[in-house]
């Protein structure tokens, strides 16, 4: 399989001479730096002036703000009146408190459905729009599901709710007249979290399905035309050809996913409130709701710490296992 | 911190010598929804024409209840970005002045007893008694009493006319309410006799004080949602819902729109649907009426007030801006303008101002101070509320043991107490 990747690879960069090519391109850059033009000077400025606008954005929103959750995560602070040093007890209070164990699980579970849903139907739905179809049914299909995306949290929450009302929404009210009925999804303990998993799925699976789309249009068609010439089927295909050009995609899917769904915070909020009880309470809510309901600030900050850490790790995780199953190249 | 230095330094200032020029900047921040604000607008207009000089900067904050207008407020605040004068309710009132927020106003009082002689002589003395009482955490006084809203009920005369259902009395009891309300509704059509709301104040207090029971003892320090008298309140609220004569909780459920439309007979508020019911042309359809009582007359009541910062650069704008939303210049303005509240002085309440273009019976909402108990609203109150707001609406859809979930909440409010 490596042989094939490479030509495709070397024939996408055209580069015409490949068997002494490294030994001189690494002298190359090397003399060019030294003979740096004024225009190239000035070229380089403009470039250090363009990228310092997202630096600043990220040293200002990201930076500053990362830091100083670590500082605030060991304070006692209720936001009006002086901040108290307390140590690591707000850590420990976060192994004693019922709720926020509540809002780590429903936020793994909210995640574990969220990657399966998104990489599983994300492929399907790429796979799909990826035969040959009539070009404008490929628009069409493409802006479908991507178009949900680009509606805002709020909006796409409260239309959920319409439909899904008790009482007036056309949902339950089209089940019945067919003699179906859902039970009362939002408030419902067992319901509220598939509910929520799906109204987030529906909404953002058009992103999964066109980083995959990307991904599958890719993979260079000459391989398929060699894997059909050695006698490989449609599913040999799929499994040999496919999926190892596509894992670089598809890890890359599955970390954004995940880091996006240990995220989630604005259909709990809006939806459901986090509710019934604690069930669809995810650990970001649960920030904003000690931070700015309860004022414990120290304790939202440790709080986010821990899904800082939860991320890095999982992510880490997920790149170390990445070298068993994904194939750059 | 800001907040702590600032608040001791201005503290020793106390006010200035009466009759001193009222210049300067003036922020104001109130709890306002885009279809308020014109009406509040106008009445940021009329002090204007009082104050020239003072240069008044009013943001209202659009949210959906008191606890997320606090969440906005204190992150303002947090930020550095402190008002002049807030607008707050009982639900935050005991918070603002233990956190150290707001100044006393004692000595203002003082200075311009005079003026304001008129202003307490016409507000129900119930309101004064729980001002003092509820608002404030020691001896000092950080608010005037201000609007105020009860609960009642709003029932449309066209659909008690069309079923044959006598209108209710002033003393109607939870049977005679249910045995209308099961008359007016029609649940295969979606027409509905009573609407519930899983809220706190507008949802469940009044049928818990309408029986005797609270959420929290007198003093704000002991849990008593799990008494017999509240589990019975809340199985009522539930058989009306399990009944189909209230609408299931948790939609989008809009009970101004859909009473204009003849699917709903009653539904509870304060002064606050006038506005919806006079865009959708019905207010001549309605009436107030108190809630039925099972054993005694019951209302919550929660108002407003503005206290001055402790932070403010401008205290003696923002004590002009304190004394012209009581005097009965605003008072009236409001009253005929804005209407979400019912205003303080009893001479605007009973007048034309308040009446005129209202259901009848509107004067109830105000009789209702007789017999009205202050809203509990401990500081940890906007835990406490949202906590009480998802028990009552999993009652309300049945999905769990009312007695189970209320000594759940029960222990739950204790410990945040």
């Amino acid at each position: 399989m490596a042989k094939p990747m490479g030509e495709g690879t070397q024939t996408k960069a055209g580069d015409p001479a490949p068997a002494d090519g490294p030994q001189r391109a690494t002298p190359a850059p090397a003399k060019r730096r030294h003979r740096l033009s004024p225009l190239k000077r000035r070229e380089a400025l403009s470039a250090y002036i363009f990228l310092s606008a997202p630096l600043l954005l990220f040293v200002v929103f990201l930076g500053g703000p990362l830091i100083a959750v670590f500082g605030i995560s060991v304070l006692e602070w209720n936001l009006l009146t002086q901040p108290q040093f307390s140590g690591l007890e707000n850590y420990k209070q976060l192994l004693s408190d019922p709720t926020a164990r509540a809002a780590i699980q429903n936020t793994f579970v909210f995640a574990f459905w969220s990657v399966v849903l998104h990489l599983g139907f994300g492929l399907l739905l790429a796979l799909a729009v990826n035969r040959a179809m009539p070009a404008a049914l490929t628009y069409f299909l493409r802006t479908a599901y991507f178009f949900p995306l680009i509606i805002s949290w709020a909006a796409v929450a409260l239309m959920w709710r319409y439909i899904l009302d008790p009482n007036f929404g056309f949902l339950p009210y089209y089940l019945s007249e067919i003699g179906l009925s859902i039970p009362n999804v939002l408030v419902s303990p067992g319901w509220a979290m598939p509910a929520l998993i799906f109204v987030d799925f529906w909404r953002t699976i058009g992103l999964t399905f066109i980083i995959l789309l990307a991904g599958l249009q890719g993979i260079p068609s000459q391989l398929y035309e060699a894997a059909k010439v050695d006698g490989a089927g449609s599913l040999q295909r799929f499994w040999y050809v496919t999926i190892p050009m596509l894992s670089p995609t598809l890890f890359f899917a599955l970390v954004i996913t995940f880091i996006g769904a240990f995220q989630i915070f604005e259909p709990m909020y809006i939806i459901t409130q986090g509710g019934p009880g604690d069930a669809t309470r995810s650990i970001v809510m649960n920030i904003f709701e000690t931070g700015f309901r309860s004022f414990e600030m120290g304790y939202a900050s440790a709080q986010a710490v821990v899904v800082f850490l939860v991320i890095m790790v999982v992510t880490l995780l997920q790149i170390r296992l990445s070298r068993y199953w994904v194939h750059y190249e | 911190m800001a907040v702590a230095c600032g608040g001791s330094q201005s503290e020793s200032e106390g006010p200035a010598p009466k009759g001193t020029k009222v210049e300067g900047d003036l922020t104001l921040v109130y709890l306002g929804t885009a279809e308020q604000q014109k009406a509040w607008n106008a009445l940021f207009g009329l002090f204007k024409e009082d104050y020239p000089d003072v240069n008044l900067d009013a943001n209202g904050i659009p949210a959906e209840n008191w606890a997320a207008f606090f969440d906005t407020v204190s992150t303002q605040i947090a930020g550095g970005k402190v008002p002049d004068v807030v607008q707050v309710a009982t639900e935050g009132q005991r918070l603002f002045a233990s956190r150290n927020l707001a100044e006393p106003i004692d000595e203002y009082i003082e200075r311009d007893r005079d003026e304001l002689e008129e202003f307490f002589d016409d507000i129900h003395p119930n309101l004064i008694e729980w001002n003092k009482r509820y608002s404030s955490p020691d001896e000092n006084t950080y608010y005037l009493p201000g609007e105020f809203n009860t609960m009642c009920i709003w029932y449309n005369t066209k659909m008690f006319r069309e079923a044959g259902v006598d209108e209710p009395a002033d003393d109607w009891t939870w049977e005679e309410f249910s045995s209308a309300a099961g008359k007016l509704a029609n649940p295969g059509e979606r027409v509905f006799g009573m609407y519930v709301e899983p809220a706190y104040f507008a949802g469940i207090m009044p049928w818990l004080l309408t029986n005797g029971a609270s959420t929290l003892n007198a003093d704000w320090t002991k849990a008593t949602v799990s008494s017999p008298q509240a589990v019975e309140a809340f199985d009522f609220a539930r058989s009306l819902v399990e009944q189909g004569i209230s609408p299931e909780p948790g939609g989008t459920f809009d009970p101004y729109s859909v009473t204009a439309q003849g699917q709903l007979a009653m539904f509870g508020g304060g002064r606050w649907p006038v506005i919806d019911m006079r865009n959708l042309n019905f207010v001549d359809e309605m009436k107030i009426v108190p809630y039925p009582q099972n054993e005694e007359k019951g209302s919550p009541v929660g108002w407003n007030a503005y206290p001055i910062m402790r932070e403010s650069q401008n205290k003696e704008a923002a004590w002009a801006f304190v004394k012209f939303i009581a005097s009965e210049k605003a008072s009236e303005y409001f009253a005929r303008q804005g209407g979400t509240i019912v205003p303080p002085r009893k001479s605007v309440a009973m007048s034309d101002a308040f009446l005129a273009n209202a259901p009848e019976g509107s004067e109830k909402l105000y009789e209702a101070l007789d017999y009205s108990t202050p809203i509990p609203s401990p500081e940890e109150g906007s835990v406490i509320e949202r906590e009480i707001i998802d028990t009552f609406t999993q009652i309300l859809a049945g999905s769990v043991d009312t007695e189970a979930a209320l000594q759940e909440l029960d222990q739950k409010i204790q410990s945040e107490l």
